[in-house]
């Protein structure tokens, strides 16, 4: 079974929400990288994004554009980051990982290529912003016909509307409920519709929602707790990191802090 | 119909085009092209893109037999002269049919991302003649060396924002007007001026540009009482070209040529030639030829010419490339820049110099042609907004990139 499907069930019976951060693949550097992925794991990050750095970030706002820049400028690639997500798996990190990228990053590397490495390095999801829906049909064929092919996560956005069963009708692991509109990473200002939004997506959807953009604390999503079954926090985090030194315990302070405060004491 | 997907065949161009962009845009993109096919069957709407184009813009634009240099050449030379359009190029064109449509949806505010200036002013120049919110975002290297256009800009009520990031260029502007557009598309249109992004822009930006070639195909059968031998045109984006090729495709004994940036050559790595050193990629919402390295990232394009200074191309430019219906080939800045000079001074033309690339080939061209055959070039600027990158050029200073 998938990693991500699997710790989502588990999370299901618990009657926890799950907690998902988002990183730079490739900073401070590689080793750093690893250390922080481990971190996270044991601090009990429950899904794992990581971000593979591309020179046009055009669903980012300023903070993971800046990462990015910052990471190719350290020589991060695909290949390398397979390489590291490799290296943590032969060391036992098991948390589920999930790509996030841009498409022509896929697309250099070859489609069928991509696919095959990601189920041998352990990739359990990809999240593709500049690929919607209508496009994806090449790479869903391939993603059929690999065994342990990353699951392709599908995004919601507020003005999806009448499009939204048509996005959920074969996704698999979570929906991705964008909760602004616009680019990552805007400060908690959710659409002005969000809770009829993310209700409606919770009443078609078949798998667990999990909400994303703009959040910094759990209480950023008090409001509209009982219409998600999880969030992600992915520019906060960053800058969390990039202003302590990419400091692991600043990582694992605040991710246990985090879901302490949504899922109640532990 | 609505977000049903799956028919979106129609916005491709071969293997080329789609729409790579953010779920949260698709609706935006669906409502845009009912909008837009609905537009351009209304006699209404047309009767009113006309009214502008020739009340206001000064359509139709001459299509000149440059006598001296068809001397020197030998071979007919016409320029269409798209630089005599108010506000100088011919970005206006597609401006104006945009934002009418724009107003027809009822959207208030438009935003526009900009090279060369020229599309910013035309984008400034259409909001405000239709009252309208203008935002224009651009490169900071870019808003060095056309500062003249920042200031038209101003001028004419537009708010122009600058966009440091990548090589703050036309690229990084286009980045940030998606950013914004994506956050803002509830009520804010989009004016794309090149043929590019996400279906249905680059068949937008074609069709309120193939008024540049409806008009000089007739203006050269009454002429010549016969078809151009050859049809050439600068290549960016690939607005100014698309429109000049667009009713020309289908006349097969036509030679099309589109011409893009060298830079300081090919071989040197410094040019926006897309197709001629570029792969299949995907930015700005559409699949084209991109200039890339091996991991997928976008390398600068460089061009003495702000408005050809992209790394990709429109996705029909790559379709018509790839079927060899258009013969793309490419200039450097110092060619063009020669050729700017020469009509300068053979004319009386001060070309901009994005259209002293087309220039640059034609004389090139001119020499295996006929006394008897004929060309024709767009002209599609004036080179007014280059004169500081023209002095510091002729003066020997390089320029600014």
């Amino acid at each position: 079974m998938n990693r991500i499907e699997e710790k989502l069930e588990r999370l299901k019976k618990e009657q926890k929400k799950a907690f998902i951060t988002y990183m730079a693949a490739g900073l401070p550097d590689m080793e750093g990288c690893a250390a922080l992925i481990k971190a996270q794991e044991e601090a009990g990050t429950d899904i794992l994004e990581l971000g593979i750095p591309f020179s046009d970030p055009v669903a980012d706002g300023p903070v993971i554009q800046e990462a990015s820049y910052q990471s190719i400028l350290k020589g991060t690639n695909l290949k390398k980051v397979f390489d590291l997500v490799e290296k943590v798996r032969s060391e036992g990190v098991n948390v589920p990982i999930v790509f996030m990228m841009y498409f022509n990053t896929i697309a250099a590397y070859g489609l069928a290529a991509f696919v095959s490495k990601c189920a041998t390095a352990g990739i359990d999801g990809l999240i593709v912003p500049d690929l919607p829906y209508e496009e994806q049909g090449q790479l869903n064929k391939i993603l059929d016909k690999i065994e342990d092919a990353p699951i392709l996560i599908q995004l919601v956005s507020p003005v999806s509307k009448q499009r939204i069963p048509m996005l959920l009708q074969h996704a698999r692991g979570f929906v991705y409920c964008v909760s602004s509109m616009g680019v990552t990473g805007q400060d908690a200002k959710f659409h002005k519709d969000i809770l009829s939004y993310l209700e409606k997506v919770k009443s078609v959807s078949k798998i667990p929602v999990m909400m994303g953009f703009g959040i910094r604390t759990a209480k950023d999503i008090e409001p509209m707790k009982e219409s998600i079954d999880g969030c992600i926090v992915g520019s906060y985090f960053c800058t969390l990191l990039a202003q302590n030194h990419y400091s692991v315990d600043v990582a694992k302070e605040y991710i246990s802090l985090f879901k302490k405060e949504m899922n109640g004491v532990e | 119909m609505e977000g049903k997907g799956k028919q979106m065949n129609h916005s491709y161009y071969g293997e080329y085009g789609g729409q790579y962009i953010s779920e949260a845009l698709m609706n935006t993109l669906y409502e845009l092209e009912t909008a837009f096919q609905d537009a351009i069957k209304d006699p209404l709407f047309l009767q009113e893109y006309h009214y502008y184009l020739k009340e206001y813009v000064g359509r139709e634009t001459p299509l000149y037999l440059a006598g001296r240099l068809s001397e020197e050449y030998g071979c007919k030379i016409y320029l269409k002269r798209e630089d005599l359009n108010h506000t100088g190029a011919h970005k206006i064109n597609n401006v104006i049919g945009q934002i009418l449509l724009a107003k027809r949806m009822g959207k208030k505010k438009v935003i526009a991302e900009t090279g060369a200036g020229q599309h910013g002013v035309a984008t400034a120049t259409g909001a405000a003649l239709f009252n309208m919110e203008c935002t224009v975002y651009m490169g900071t290297e870019d808003i060095e060396r056309q500062h003249l256009n920042v200031m038209r800009m101003e001028m004419l009520g537009a708010k122009v924002v600058g966009v440091r990031s990548g090589s703050n260029t036309l690229k990084d502007a286009t980045n940030e007007a998606i950013r914004t557009w994506a956050r803002t598309a509830e009520d804010t249109f989009y004016i794309i001026g090149s043929a590019v992004g996400p279906h249905p822009y680059p068949k937008m930006v074609k069709e309120f540009q193939k008024i540049i070639s409806v008009e000089a195909k007739r203006q050269f059968l009454e002429k010549e009482q016969r078809l151009p031998d050859v049809v050439m045109a600068c290549v960016g984006g690939g607005s100014n070209s698309i429109g000049m090729f667009a009713e020309f495709i289908e006349d097969k004994e036509v030679e099309l040529i589109g011409v893009e940036a060298a830079g300081m050559g090919v071989s040197s790595g410094k040019h926006a030639a897309a197709m001629a050193a570029g792969k299949p990629g995907i930015l700005h919402g559409m699949k084209s030829y991109l200039l890339q390295d091996e991991d997928g990232n976008v390398k600068l394009a460089h061009s003495i010419s702000a408005g050809l200074d992209y790394p990709g191309v429109g996705p029909e430019h790559a379709f018509l490339h790839d079927t060899k219906r258009v013969k793309y080939v490419s200039v450097t800045d110092q060619e063009a820049m020669e050729a700017l000079s020469i009509l300068c001074k053979m004319e009386g033309i001060i070309p901009a110099i994005e259209s002293s690339h087309a220039l640059a080939y034609a004389f090139k061209k001119a020499k295996s042609m006929k006394k008897n055959q004929a060309m024709i070039v767009c002209l599609s600027g004036r080179g007014d907004k280059d004169a500081a990158t023209i002095e510091s050029y002729f003066n020997g200073e390089g320029y600014l990139n």
